[in-house]
């Protein structure tokens, strides 16, 4: 589906660019190919979904967004797209996937929230609940990020 | 405690950052058409995109693809790891190319990675071998069914 050329500028492009006027004539230089050229796929990439977005990358612990809350709830199965959609409604919400149950983890939803302190992260799962009262719910704080990377390709 | 690094970020840094969240177009000059909006020069705008680069406030401008749409497979695997042990299995977990996120949760299943692999082949090859580190007490993958949201973004106060 994609040439090798789409390879290419798809492995480039997902990692951090060069810090210049002209961002993808160097990136162009790299890949050995015309600015418009390159300027063409991206645009290509975009208008049909391949690529969500092309932006910066923050480190949220350092603009304060100290804590990251994984809430998992269990929903039933026939109220998961109603609910799953009032959640991604929350501005706070960054991430919202229905996920598969384990035998030892009887949860099917997941929303990440992010926030300065524990307490507004709580105060947003307070609101999701009233919402859907749902009460079957754990909220998972990160202590500890090993990792956070961009993925490759 | 964590320590937490006082960074103290100008109005227009913030504005910047918000300006950035959004998705920056694929033109010739796209650093100008921002500063434009933000009523600055160019090289102000390029100078203090460095400086937060160097600050480590911004980690990488880059493209956010949708693994799926490339015909890769991302998933979400969590492990359950005694205390003890968890920085160096993290540590080794880190290791593979694959891992893009790696968090310790205070949940029985304490650490919790996300893979962007290229098939499922490759997912199954490497739960298999962390099945054998005999510091990993279970580990089970939570694929998604379904993606009600994907919105990162964190919006900094400027009033």
């Amino acid at each position: 589906m994609f040439s090798k050329l789409d390879k290419s500028i798809i492995s480039l492009i997902s990692q951090d660019i060069p810090y210049v006027k002209e961002p993808f004539k160097a990136l162009s230089l790299k890949l050995g190919i015309r600015q418009g050229v390159l300027l063409k796929r991206l645009k290509y990439y975009k208008d049909n979904n391949f690529l969500r977005k092309f932006c910066v990358s923050l480190n949220h612990r350092k603009i304060d967004y100290w804590h990251n809350a994984m809430v998992v709830w269990n929903i039933p199965e026939e109220f998961v797209d109603k609910v799953g959609s009032l959640m991604a409604a929350f501005a706070q919400v960054t991430h919202c996937y229905q996920r598969e149950k384990a035998s030892d983890w009887n949860y099917n939803l997941y929303s990440m929230i992010h926030g300065r302190t524990k307490k507004e992260c709580l105060d947003v799962v307070k609101c999701i609940c009233k919402k859907i009262g749902c009460k079957d719910y754990r909220v998972l704080f990160s202590s500890e990020e090993y990792k956070k990377t961009a993925a490759k390709y | 405690m964590c320590l937490r690094p006082r960074i103290k970020l100008s109005l227009l840094d913030k504005r910047i950052l918000n300006f950035l969240q959004e998705d920056i177009a694929f033109v010739e000059r796209p650093w100008q058409l921002i500063a434009k909006k933000l009523d600055i020069k160019e090289d102000q705008l390029l100078k203090t995109i460095v400086s937060l680069r160097r600050q480590g406030i911004i980690r990488r401008i880059s493209a956010v693809f949708s693994p799926r749409k490339l015909s890769f497979v991302p998933t979400l695997v969590a492990a359950k790891i005694s205390p003890k042990y968890i920085e160096k299995v993290a540590r080794r977990i880190n290791l593979y190319a694959e891992v893009t996120h790696n968090y310790r949760r205070n949940a029985e299943y304490n650490l919790w990675f996300t893979l962007i692999a290229r098939d499922t082949k490759r997912i199954a090859q490497i739960i298999t071998r962390l099945k054998k580190d005999k510091n990993i007490k279970k580990i089970s993958e939570f694929p998604a069914i379904k993606i009600f949201k994907i919105n990162v973004r964190f919006p900094l106060n400027c009033s």
